[in-house]
């Protein structure tokens, strides 16, 4: 597809992403994050697509830093709407006390999608206008989908 | 907001009222979280001056059940059933939405049969959903239809049939649990197409019928017409996809752009409408029906022999399983692109996904409320908010 090849080919010269893998989406720094989402904009990906955020627990005598404090993934999608829909997926790392850049000024939708990953992972983004919870209560403690969540506290309120 | 896109938007959601004319008397009225025509739990703030809307403020999230959450913890095999409660018009094309992620995760292939089985139950899905929109909108419009009762009684009438043919197939008649990782679980019982036929023609030949309840009568005109206008830039901006962005003026439906299942043998009409206001949605919605009793005919005719399953029957939860890997999939529901991301490697030894993450249609339809709603009635508020045809089930999950 030639949607596709020439995304793969963005990323490669702009992006110096070595590391394409048929699995997992591209990984950039957090920092081109949005610079990436502003350039695909510009090239017809005007179409808000997801933002996905996971919390991934330290791991034990990991080599790579991020691994071994434990980190967020967040995964972003921005669609083509013209023929062949391609959506572009790309990933960024960062740790658990970083901010990530929001798409608010380039994607209004992005609003309730950041402040849905927020509410329930726990991942912050900066300059976001409104970063309050979308789902849960207000007072809600803890962030249900991080991974140090109790699933089976014995006092209310039950989770 | 920054001031910046408020300017490039028109409407600004995140407008501080504290500067507002001191004489207008501004008064704040809450639309929901129980109210008959908020077509499930929700909540909008509606900040007045007199009856026009100079702020809408939405609260979701009264349905969340915390669905991503339970799915870390359930197996690949396990998730089915627990989809079928998001989109609970539509349950068909949830299970086929999480189990094609499933499929492009563990890297399973679809026998062709169960490829067209789905995408005939997907476009049956269509009928049954958007004939209860239209019911409900019916409803929404109220006095200005007589009530409304009739068109949401004859509408009922129609969709019970499809859902009959579905009892027929999967013994339920709502939550069917039929679609499972490799293809489906339950086959066509003889004489089925018959009764397709019987009750699409039934449906075809009343199609008429609705449009004179609803398009064609000059009350449902002079209360959708210029009404909650969207413009694409801002449909797309948000993230909006299916009849409201086609009703927009955005040629965009993935049935046709990106195809999955049997969609690639079979010629989609995409509808689309330019005005943008709930009239023209209206439009779409009508004319997707009458595309879909096509659709669905033709499937069901073509539809191949052979197996409904593929690879080894499911005996085992924990039968599937991924180590690593990550999959986004998305499909055309009836009401726009539901997307499912999903990350393996997960508990019970790989057998669950690590995360999973719902991109919901409805969610997205709902973020444009705060733009639609200012400048509008409160009556014009019921209307917008019927015109999106969002289920809380899905946008809350």
């Amino acid at each position: 597809m030639l949607k596709a090849e020439a995304y793969r080919a963005l990323l490669e010269s702009d992006f110096g992403v070595q590391e394409f893998s048929d699995k997992t989406p591209p990984c950039i720094e957090a920092s081109e994050h949005h610079r990436l989402a502003a350039t695909l904009k510009e090239r017809g990906y005007t179409l808000y697509g997801f933002v996905a955020a996971t919390h991934m627990p330290a791991v034990k005598g990991a080599a790579d830093a991020l691994e071994l404090a434990g980190h967020y993934e967040v995964a972003t999608g921005l669609r083509c709407p013209t023929e062949g829909s391609h959506i572009a997926i790309w990933r960024v790392r960062l740790g658990l006390d970083e901010e990530l850049r929001t798409l608010v000024d380039l994607f209004v939708g992005a609003d309730w999608q950041e402040r849905e990953q927020y509410d329930l992972v726990g991942v912050r983004f900066a300059d976001h206008p409104d970063l309050r919870r979308l789902m849960l209560p207000e007072d809600w403690e803890g962030h249900p989908l991080h991974r140090d969540y109790p699933i089976d506290t014995p006092h209310p309120p039950w989770r | 907001m920054t001031l910046a896109s408020a300017a490039r938007l028109g409407v600004d959601p995140h407008r501080d009222l504290t500067d507002y004319d001191p004489e207008a008397d501004l008064m704040v009225l809450n639309m929901g979280p129980q109210h008959p025509s908020t077509h499930g739990v929700f909540r909008v703030k509606l900040y007045l001056d007199g009856e026009t809307i100079v702020r809408a403020v939405p609260y979701v999230g009264y349905l969340h059940r915390g669905v991503e959450k339970l799915l870390e913890e359930l197996t690949f095999v396990q998730a089915t059933p627990i989809v079928d409660k998001n989109d609970y018009v539509s349950p068909m094309t949830n299970e086929q939405a999480i189990n094609m992620a499933f499929e492009a995760l563990l890297e399973v292939e679809v026998p062709r049969r169960a490829r067209y089985m789905r995408t005939l139950f997907a476009e049956m899905s269509r009928i049954s959903s958007h004939l209860l929109w239209l019911a409900t909108f019916g409803i929404d419009m109220g006095g200005a239809l007589g009530g409304g009762t009739t068109l949401f009684l004859h509408c009922f009438r129609e969709r019970e049939s499809i859902l009959d043919l579905f009892e027929l197939v999967t013994g339920a008649r709502f939550h069917y649990n039929t679609h499972t990782i490799g293809g489906n679980r339950h086959d066509i019982p003889a004489g089925w197409a018959k009764r397709v036929h019987q009750a699409l023609d039934l449906i075809a030949s009343r199609v008429d019928e609705y449009l004179d309840l609803s398009t064609k009568n000059a009350i449902f005109v002079a209360r959708t017409r210029g009404v909650g206008t969207l413009p694409a830039k801002l449909a797309l901006e948000l993230g909006i996809t299916g009849p409201i962005l086609r009703a927009s003026g955005v040629d965009h439906d993935l049935r046709r752009d990106a195809p999955f299942h049997a969609y690639d043998e079979i010629d989609v009409k995409v509808q689309t409408e330019q005005a943008g206001d709930c009239l023209a949605r209206a439009h779409v919605r009508i004319r997707e029906l009458s595309e879909s009793i096509r659709l669905s005919k033709l499937l069901v005719d073509g539809l191949p022999e052979g197996p409904i399953c593929g690879g080894r029957p499911i005996k085992n939860p924990t039968q599937f399983k991924a180590k690593d890997g990550q999959a986004y999939v998305a499909l055309e529901t009836p009401r726009g692109e539901l997307g499912t991301y999903v990350i393996g490697g997960g508990g019970n030894k790989g057998a669950s996904p690590y995360r999973l993450k719902i991109r919901p249609p409805s969610l997205h339809a709902l973020a444009a409320m705060p733009y639609l709603l200012v400048g509008g009635t409160i009556s014009d508020a019921v209307v917008i908010l019927g015109s999106l045809d969002p289920i809380m089930g899905e946008a809350d999950r």
